[in-house]
């Protein structure tokens, strides 16, 4: 930085002793070379950015990168060991598998194949009580080749495949059976969260339960996860982190509170440091963040089974933090008592789980249950308690 | 029986000397150093608690801590009782601490005794009180004479600057901290002997006939005056002493003050106050290395998404998240110091995301400095007053501590007392030295 003020400040060094004349030519003149080379070198960069040249070389590390990914995912599921020649090329068979987590570290994994479930199937149902401890499960289904975040309050996280979870009997569905990664002191696990596609986003956004959310960059998360510690995400002593999102800049970010109010902004506007987005009132908390420009509509599922189905243009991303956020029930709905239990993006072709306060897990096509308007739970008393979409793998072979 | 050895505890430096055959040794205690008698005041505490000082404490910091990982984890710090009319409750409190830190750099120590509010430091899980600090780094230095002499060292004189504060009451408690961190260390006796008189010890093995001399003692931390009648052993006598808490570490201050904080963004981040605090507290040596907060982080990764000044910015990350405050402050005091024989010095550091290089010329110091200046000579002119002496009737000016080489302060002294009579003396050791002597003679 040199300014005219400085200049006349270094003319005055020369008046005053004429000998520093030499030496202050001959630094400037080093740095003004050593800039000039720094000058060509980025000049050369931006042409080669400016030519695709970059772009190509980029592109092709990434391909050799997932091709790698690829492998070691197969390796992982212990399915495949790596080639000595040429793989014959048989299909895997991706299976579904339900996951069901306790805020505990409970983790209970159930595989079921795709191809034999019927538009409105129960899948299993839990022995013994539901909640633990007085706290309720989340359902999350998932690919049997996915990698799991698993993500403690503390910020403290564990990354562990799919296939190295126990997986259950649907006819015995018990917590005594159920994975344990056990929650150090005062620790909650707050959310599942796959992650193999993670690379393919350029942030990772975490919320807590009061509305607050910090973006960070994938590279520096990478980093992050691998000291697994990826910060508590909350500002509040009463707060909790409850999800991450993986989004590029120009998707919409979106949460939804228990008492129906929904905040969607541009991935690209969001706070890099913990900030509160959207301002719940005390009884109220997130239920689920997901981002929604990917698909054509979003699902969101109350508590007493019934869907309510939104096109992805009915979303009014907010123009500022701290607002209200968009109502989807009604007053007089929610002072009824209704409440949302999650929302999800989805497509007509998707799947969803259900899971009831019976400890019925229940699979539905979701074209037939958006033509029906609620998830049939039979008896009125049962209520849902969690629910996570999905789609259909392709079926190979 | 056990030697006696004389200790010069300095703010940047220190030293150790014995008086042995009627001849005063420096001992080169700090082998790996460029010069092995002179040790830098630095202490290194390693997360097992072991000690290292000098270029050793520099080296194994540079090693473990220069762009190390690091893990923030929220740990239990203590609790807060809130009591109201009312109510009565008891909230925790929580910090966030890095895990994977593998030490703790102490440097200025000395300037600590200054100070009425600094009792210590919490290092890891255990607590350093400043006396602690002091013992373990001076443990470490008769542990390095005792190696060198062969023999257990028993009784040590210990420099001390004319006034550790001008409030009296801090001054004794200053002095007290030092001799119970030496009785600590392990010294069966401790004397004090002030480091401008120490000094004038030294220099008077270099006389033949007495004379009135003024001590003009500039360091790291003070600048000590002492005028004496010095020649003849039986006839010493202090006409005047006096001294201001100005020196070397506070140019260096100034130095990041008024250049180096543009680098940072001051001047271009103007209403981000949480930016402007983080910018505001680089020349503060104690506090920068407590800035690697997450918060800290998040704040200013939130500052360079929004492009406030956003090169300058990760500078100021990069300083701070990749431990360079040390060699960042090396490097200004460095640039000084070059301009104390050249006109002109380039300030350059370049480190990842971090790109200084300022040109800075010797009256652009001495502009920065012309506050501190004017405060030294009237100081020095009060100490001349007080001692009943006319300039004239100086015959000697020696100068000694690092900062006294500083070409402004020496034309100063020449001006006032005349370019003959100014002495320079051994820069660094000649307060050891008197120490030294000091010792010998209380035998």
């Amino acid at each position: 930085m040199i300014t005219p003020s400085k200049i006349d400040e270094w003319i005055h060094e020369v008046e005053e002793r004429p000998s520093s004349a030499v030496l202050i030519i001959r630094y400037i003149a080093n740095r003004l070379s050593e800039l000039a080379s720094r000058d060509e070198e980025l000049v050369a960069q931006n042409i080669e950015l400016l030519s695709g040249r970059k772009v190509e070389e980029y592109e092709s590390r990434i391909a050799s990168l997932e091709y790698q990914l690829e492998l070691l995912k197969r390796q992982l599921g212990g399915e495949v060991v790596l080639p000595t020649e040429m793989p014959s090329l048989t299909p895997i068979q991706e299976m579904l598998n339900v996951l069901l987590y306790t805020p505990l570290g409970q983790v209970l994994r159930l595989e079921i194949d795709p191809s034999g479930l019927a538009p409105t199937q129960t899948i299993a149902k839990i022995v013994g009580e539901l909640s633990q401890d007085g706290l309720q499960p989340s359902v999350l289904v998932t690919s049997s080749l996915e990698e799991l975040l698993l993500i403690f309050d503390s910020g403290r996280t564990v990354r562990l495949p799919v296939s190295h979870l126990p997986t259950s009997n649907a006819e015995q569905l018990d917590w005594q059976q159920a994975f344990f990664e056990e929650p150090r002191i005062k620790e909650e696990l707050a959310a599942i969260q796959p992650i193999t596609k993670m690379p393919l986003s350029e942030t990772c956004i975490q919320a807590s339960r009061r509305g607050f959310v910090k973006k960070t960059k994938t590279s520096f998360f990478t980093a992050h996860l691998e000291e697994d510690y990826i910060g508590s995400g909350v500002k509040l002593r009463a707060d909790k982190t409850c999800g991450l999102t993986f989004a590029n800049k120009d998707d919409l970010f979106v949460m939804v509170s228990q008492e129906g109010y929904i905040f969607s902004m541009q991935a690209e506007r969001l706070p890099t440091a913990i900030e509160e987005v959207i301002h719940l009132g005390i009884t109220d908390h997130i239920v689920a963040t997901f981002v929604a420009s990917r698909v054509p509509s979003v699902l969101f599922i109350t508590q007493n089974g019934k869907a309510v189905h939104r096109d992805s243009s009915w979303l009014e991303p907010a123009s500022s933090f701290k607002s209200k956020g968009q109502a989807i029930l009604s007053r007089e709905r929610r002072e009824a008592g209704i409440r949302i239990v999650g929302a999800a993006p989805v497509e007509e072709a998707d799947w969803g789980v259900f899971l009831e306060t019976d400890g019925t897990l229940i699979a539905h096509k979701l074209s037939d249950l958006l033509a029906r308007g609620s998830v049939v739970t039979g008896q009125s008393a049962i209520q849902i308690v969690s629910f996570s979409v999905f789609h259909m793998p392709e079926i190979k072979g | 029986m056990g030697l006696k050895v004389g200790i010069d505890f300095g703010t940047s430096n220190s030293g150790v000397a014995i008086y042995q055959g009627d001849q005063v040794h420096v001992l080169p205690i700090d082998s790996n150093n460029i010069v092995p008698e002179v040790v830098k005041t630095i202490l290194y505490i390693t997360q097992d608690y072991r000690h290292f000082i000098g270029q050793e404490a520099v080296e194994l910091y540079y090693k473990q801590n220069i762009n190390r990982q690091r893990r923030f984890v929220k740990k239990w710090a203590g609790e807060i009782d809130y009591r109201g009319s009312d109510m009565h409750y008891v909230r925790d409190i929580y910090v966030y601490m890095d895990e994977l830190q593998p030490g703790r750099l102490l440097q200025f120590i000395k300037t600590a005794l200054r100070s009425e509010k600094y009792q210590g430091t919490q290092v890891f899980e255990r607590y350093y009180s400043l006396s602690d600090i002091i013992s373990a780094y001076l443990l470490a230095l008769k542990q390095r004479a005792e190696d060198l002499l062969g023999e257990e060292i028993h009784n040590v004189t210990l420099g001390r600057p004319v006034k550790f504060s001008q409030d009296g009451e801090q001054d004794r408690r200053a002095q007290d901290t030092l001799h119970q961190a030496a009785v600590e260390a392990g010294f069966k006796q401790v004397d004090f002997e002030l480091e401008p008189v120490a000094a004038a010890l030294y220099y008077e093995l270099s006389l033949s006939k007495p004379q009135n001399v003024l001590i003009f003692d500039f360091g790291g931390g003070t600048l000590d005056l002492t005028i004496m009648r010095l020649g003849d052993p039986l006839h010493r006598n202090v006409y005047a002493s006096g001294g201001i808490s100005i020196a070397g570490s506070d140019f260096d201050r100034a130095i990041i003050q008024t250049r180096m904080l543009p680098h940072f963004g001051k001047g271009v981040v103007q209403h981000d106050t949480e930016i402007v605090n983080l910018i505001h507290t680089i020349p503060d040596w104690a506090a920068l290395p407590d800035l690697s907060t997450p918060r800290a982080k998040a704040e200013l990764e939130r500052a360079i998404q929004a492009g406030e000044a956003p090169v300058r910015l990760k500078a100021l990350e990069s300083m701070i998240f990749n431990d360079l405050a040390f060699s960042f402050y090396n490097m200004v005091e460095a640039t000084k110091i070059t301009l104390s024989s050249w006109g002109v010095a380039v300030a350059s550091m370049k480190e990842k995301n971090l790109d200084i290089w300022e040109l800075y010329t010797r009256s652009q110091f001495e502009k920065d400095i012309r506050e501190y200046r004017q405060q030294i000579e009237q100081v020095l002119m009060d100490t001349v007053t007080a001692s009943g002496l006319e300039p004239g009737q100086i015959d000697a000016v020696v100068k000694t501590g690092g900062s006294s080489n500083i070409p402004v302060f020496s034309e100063m002294l020449g001006r006032i007392f005349g370019n003959d009579r100014v002495k320079a003396s051994d820069v660094f050791n000649s307060v050891t030295a008197g120490l030294a002597i000091k010792a010998h003679q209380k035998s």
